[in-house]
């Protein structure tokens, strides 16, 4: 039980970072379906960037940088040349699934998992005083950095969204594209730059997949970009909302895990669920009727 | 296809292969060997070239079964799960009727699986209609649980334990597809891809169904004001869709696998979206277009087995493919009025 309950947090992160790289997207008005390709290649680069240098900064921007190199491609196709951002997104997933397992083969000559055995590795941090409390301490401290990272991105991301200008105009363009247009807004310049944003935090959430367990391994995101966006879609595009759908995804993988190392039962069945939930919602919540469908 | 169109997909093929080059290039330590593997090898004896043509027959199913969705304007993004339940509903019921003649079989099974897995699809329709749920998410949530649940019956209550792998133990041999030109894969689901092609392009082309599919999909309010009810023919292209997918995975196993296996038919639903996006929507260019798709991921297995390319280049140019079909300004110094037909600019993605 309680690795259950202190595997969450670590089984949220990347979901999480992905899910607030999706937010920006999904509030410009885009659907950004490669966030799994984006934290994939981001999961390669980090981690061999980081075996190569021995430091694992120089691995996170090596994992950020490629990310938002593909978040530029993107744009690029979809916005200049007027491309399906979706069709691209696809291709996005494909590119990173054969690529790493492509580089891997190449460098590593493996296809399997690549076991990185002097990477430095991510500390434990205690807060002083919380751990202390008996029972909740050890819940709400003892985490590495980045998972803190990754709860303060969502404080962090709720100010750029409601209190910053820039925050207003993506919103703004995401609800009505041609009225912000007409209000001065640049469409095209917020759309970049909410992709550029989307690739920087897919990017940490790679990070946050392969640097935490020294590891790689082919398609090692295993659906958990889908799973971001559709946190995106169930948290309503609103950073705190995104948070909650992250914790009960993570919530359902580390049970996932929990459950298959105690109890033989396939796992299968609480993969399913993060997609059941999203689609109940989706069912429930108050839809408009298109005019005219229905009939 | 308009003379624009079929130079925009030369171009676009040319730049797959183009890249393709340029990567066994950059990787290989024996590049002539290698490249000469990969561009002539599939048609180098019958057993490559007969596994490239059953590899093609999959996905010009789920080609045309996206072409039909996509022509009414629906995105159904659910082909991956709709597949892997025809699949396994296939496999079930060879399974619980194995005293059948296979000729009985056959209609017997195949209608099941195309309603099942049409209904599969044609739910994401309801869904829409009733809650105006957009079909490209719902599609696409189903069939990841579609998926799963498929996974999880494999893995538990169907599992063959001697398999060592993921897969259910395989049903009776007298069902299996003849061979074609063995000892390679081609078997006579071939006939049948054709067939069901060939048959959706006179329902699309040559009926009034097809008239009234292709009019919603280009102005559903026009549609409507025609009489046209626009929620049934949602539904009736979803339907189409999710069988055809259905067929895919289906003649899939009784050609080749005899059993289910598990992941067995990766990649054949985002895979038919792009032959279906290559082949402009249109049911016949799917051969062709589906031919090509096969042909890269057999030309590099060719690669890996003949030099020392890695099988998984074929994903990367494929990849390149998605990246460029849909890019509508690609060639607007060729031509300043767009040349793309049955595509909506980007916003549709994210409305729809």
């Amino acid at each position: 039980m309680e690795t259950f309950i202190n595997g969450i947090i670590p089984m949220m992160t990347p979901i999480l970072f992905a899910a607030l790289g999706g937010l920006f997207t999904h509030l410009s008005g885009l659907l950004n379906i490669g966030l799994e390709g984006m934290m994939l290649l981001s999961a390669f680069f980090s981690i061999y960037a980081a075996d190569l240098t021995h430091n694992l900064l120089i691995g996170f921007l090596a994992g950020i940088g490629i990310s938002v190199l593909l978040a530029l491609l993107m744009g690029v196709l979809s916005l200049n040349l007027r491309a399906n951002i979706f069709v691209v997104g696809l291709g996005v997933n494909l590119f990173a699934n054969g690529f790493t397992v492509m580089l891997a083969s190449l460098f590593f000559d493996s296809k399997g998992t690549i076991f990185f055995q002097n990477l430095p590795r991510l500390a434990y941090l205690e807060i002083p005083f919380i751990h202390q409390i008996p029972y909740l301490g050890s819940v709400l401290s003892g985490y590495r950095l980045l998972d803190y990272l990754a709860i303060g991105a969502v404080f962090l991301c709720a100010f750029i969204l409601y209190k910053t200008p820039y925050g207003y105009h993506l919103r703004a363009v995401g609800k009505d594209s041609k009225a912000a247009q007409n209000a001065g807004i640049s469409v095209y310049r917020h759309r970049m730059r909410a992709l550029v944003l989307s690739g920087v935090f897919s990017g940490l959430g790679g990070c946050a997949l392969s640097l935490p367990l020294q590891t790689f391994v082919g398609g090692m995101t295993n659906g958990r970009g889908w799973i971001a966006l559709v946190a995106v879609i169930l948290g309503r595009g609103n950073p705190i909302g995104v948070f909650y759908a992250s914790l009960i995804f993570g919530s359902a993988s580390a049970l996932a895990n929990w459950l298959q190392a105690s109890v033989s039962m396939s796992p299968k069945l609480l993969m399913a669920l993060p997609f059941l939930i999203t689609l109940l919602f989706l069912v429930v919540k108050k839809n408009k009727l298109e005019e005219g469908v229905g009939r | 296809m308009n003379q624009f169109n079929v130079w925009r997909t030369v171009f676009i093929v040319g730049a797959a292969l183009g890249f393709g080059l340029c990567v066994i290039l950059l990787t290989s330590q024996e590049p002539g060997v290698a490249v000469h593997a990969f561009f002539v090898g599939p048609f180098s004896n019958t057993y490559f070239f007969g596994n490239l043509l059953a590899s093609a027959i999959p996905l010009v199913l789920t080609g045309v079964a996206a072409c039909v969705s996509f022509s009414a304007s629906v995105f159904n993004l659910g082909l991956e799960g709709q597949v892997y339940l025809g699949s396994f509903l296939g496999v079930f019921l060879a399974w619980r009727f194995e005293t059948f003649p296979p000729i009985v079989l056959y209609p017997f099974v195949f209608s099941i699986v195309f309603c099942c897995s049409g209904l599969l699809a044609a739910l994401s329709g309801y869904l829409k209609i009733k809650r105006n749920v957009n079909t490209l998410i719902s599609s696409l949530l189903i069939s990841y649980i579609a998926i799963y649940l498929v996974d999880a019956l494999i893995e538990t209550v169907f599992i063959d334990p001697n398999a060592g792998m993921a897969a259910t133990p395989y049903f009776s041999d007298r069902f299996l597809f003849a061979k074609l030109l063995p000892p390679s894969d081609l078997h006579a689901g071939l006939f049948l891809a054709l067939i069901f092609t060939f048959s959706l392009y006179l329902v699309m082309k040559k009926s009034v169904f097809g008239f009234e599919i292709a009019l919603t999909g280009k102005n559903p309010t026009f549609a409507r004001y025609t009489g046209i009810s626009v929620s049934k023919i949602l539904m009736l292209s979803m339907f189409l869709s999710g069988g055809f997918a259905g067929m895919a995975g289906m003649i899939d196993i009784f050609g080749i696998h005899g059993r289910m296996i598990r992941g067995f038919s990766n990649g054949y639903g985002w895979n038919g979206i792009a032959v279906a996006l290559i082949a402009r929507n249109q049911p016949l260019w799917a051969i062709p277009s589906a031919l090509f798709f096969a042909y890269l991921e057999n030309a590099a297995n060719v690669g890996a087995l003949l030099s020392d390319i890695t099988p998984e280049i074929a994903r990367t140019i494929q990849a390149t493919i998605f990246f460029t079909v849909t890019a509508e300004t690609l060639f607007s110094f060729v031509r300043k009025k767009k040349g793309g037909e049955a595509w909506k600019p980007s916003s549709t993605a994210s409305s729809r």
